[in-house]
């Protein structure tokens, strides 16, 4: 429950100006790359790609998968920068001695990634009409996609700024977990682009549920049944947060 | 429920860190409106106390509450009551000086507005106001001092927490903080003090509690406490340290 309703709304905002104010660092390099992954992938190489399964051309089917990994990556940036800094710094006591309760904490953190992944995403959405009309099948259950991957990634975000000792170990997760298992999940390509043998594994990763519920919110076509893909986001989400909330409780790593 | 007359009370503290155990067994209370110096050598548990009842460190066994309040179950009250002047300069570099102090009375539940009111007034109150829109790092460490004490008293606490507030300052920085923690106790505050300066404590305090191996040697009142010997002779008697 929320008792301290200004002080999340405080929190929040020194996240989102947080971010803001280095916006070359945060909101514009994902736009960049966006930029040439879709002019490398979608223009050049796209008329060697067969798409027929898919009934899309390769730019429409590229646009939702790179708008699912930058949401994914600039959620998970956010909120472990901050909260890491805030660690390494130690301004992180400015929040553990106010009167926000742990759940509070996590939501006003939360917010900052949210609003910087919401951002950076619909960004990307922009930079792809300039490649193609990519029509919004299903804007609700966008909105609900985003809201969930975003949450995700945050909380995943902050539990990566906890575990870390240093800032070699704060990328780890991101390197070797979340984006290999991003890309895997159908970023660039279709399910049936791969040796049949390979798609079984495919289901077994959660991030294909993610990237498919992206993509079928924005064309209308995925690779897997779009209520597992909005039952897994739901559940990871808040799986996630009530583990980060769990560990702001027990000060995991913020108390000693 | 609400303790109107102990501001702090600590019961049968202890607190290890590993192996080590760093509070043992500690008790004491500070009344509302003392001016409470807590002394004691380099690792006897000063900051240790400081951080269990702010709520910064975990601990093992015991009860510590603020005016009635656990500061465990119900530290979202005792943080409301407690402001905590720390030894570090801690601040987000991304945030001037105002703003900092305006964000920092937000998680209190302070509106924007009051916020800005106050943080002026602060700013004003410690000679920073000229300095409002620079980051902390083109303050000099006198300058962090005072900011210190700004971010501590902007939520108006009942309780006031010093963790060598006076530590590196100049004489007239010295005095200048003297002057202002006398007249907050003066107002009503409350303020908790450690300091390694006897002379310090000797000035402003009224009541003294000595803790070394993290337990508590000496308390009470300055007068039971000196008698007729300084409070230096007093913390080397005690902490055998002569």
């Amino acid at each position: 429950m929320i008792t301290n309703p200004i002080g999340v709304l405080a929190l929040s905002k020194r996240e989102i100006l947080r971010f803001l104010s280095v916006a070359s660092q945060t909101i514009f390099p994902p736009l960049m790359a966006s930029i040439l992954f879709m002019y490398i992938f979608g223009v050049a190489i796209a008329g060697r790609i067969d798409m027929s399964a898919t009934g899309l051309s390769y730019i429409k089917f590229l646009v939702p998968g790179l708008m699912t990994m930058h949401l994914i990556a600039s959620a998970y940036e956010n909120t472990t920068s901050s909260l890491f800094i805030g660690r390494w710094h130690n301004h992180i006591q400015e929040v553990l001695l106010s009167p926000l309760s742990y759940l509070e904490m996590v939501l006003g953190l939360l917010v900052g990634g949210v609003a910087r992944a919401v951002i950076v995403c619909m960004g990307v959405y922009a930079v792809g009409l300039l490649f193609a009309p990519l029509t919004i099948q299903h804007p609700f259950i966008l909105f609900y996609f985003i809201l969930t991957i975003s949450i995700i990634f945050s909380c995943a975000g902050m539990m990566g700024a906890l575990w870390a000792e240093d800032f070699g170990m704060l990328s780890l997760w991101n390197i070797y977990i979340i984006m290999p298992l991003v890309l895997l999940g159908g970023v660039f390509h279709p399910l049936t682009m791969l040796p049949e043998a390979i798609q079984h594994w495919s289901h077994l990763n959660p991030m294909f549920y993610l990237v498919n519920g992206m993509r079928y919110s924005i064309t209308g076509v995925s690779d897997a049944n779009v209520l597992i893909c909005a039952i897994t986001s739901l559940i990871l989400a808040v799986v996630l947060f009530l583990a980060t909330v769990y560990l702001f409780g027990i000060g995991y790593k913020l108390r000693t | 429920m609400r303790d109107s007359e102990r501001a702090i009370s600590i019961q049968n503290l202890t607190k290890y860190y590993g192996k080590l155990r760093a509070l043992n067994d500690i008790s004491f209370e500070v009344k509302r409106g003392d001016f409470f110096a807590f002394l004691g050598p380099n690792g006897a548990g000063k900051t240790t106390t400081i951080n269990v009842v702010t709520g910064l460190s975990n601990f093992q066994h015991g009860q510590v509450r603020a005016f009635g309040y656990s500061t465990t179950t119900e530290y979202t009250r005792t943080r409301r009551l407690i402001g905590l002047c720390a030894q570090e300069f801690n601040f987000d570099p991304f945030l001037t000086i105002h703003q900092l102090l305006v964000y920092q009375a937000g998680y209190f539940g302070v509106l924007p507005q009051e916020a800005a009111h106050r943080a002026d007034e602060l700013l004003k109150r410690f000679q920073l106001i000229e300095r409002r829109n620079v980051k902390h790092r083109a303050l000099s460490s006198g300058m962090k001092k005072r900011l210190l004490l700004c971010r501590a008293l902007i939520h108006d606490p009942e309780i006031l927490i010093l963790d060598e507030p006076t530590a590196g300052c100049d004489l007239e920085l010295k005095f200048l903080i003297w002057d202002y923690l006398t007249q907050l106790n003066n107002e009503g505050k409350t303020i908790f003090l450690t300091t390694h300066y006897m002379e310090e404590a000797e000035r402003l305090c009224k009541t003294i509690g000595i803790i070394n191996h993290g337990r508590i040697v000496r308390i009470g009142n300055k007068q039971e406490i000196l008698q007729d010997k300084s409070l230096e002779a007093v913390f080397l008697e005690v902490t055998g340290l002569e």
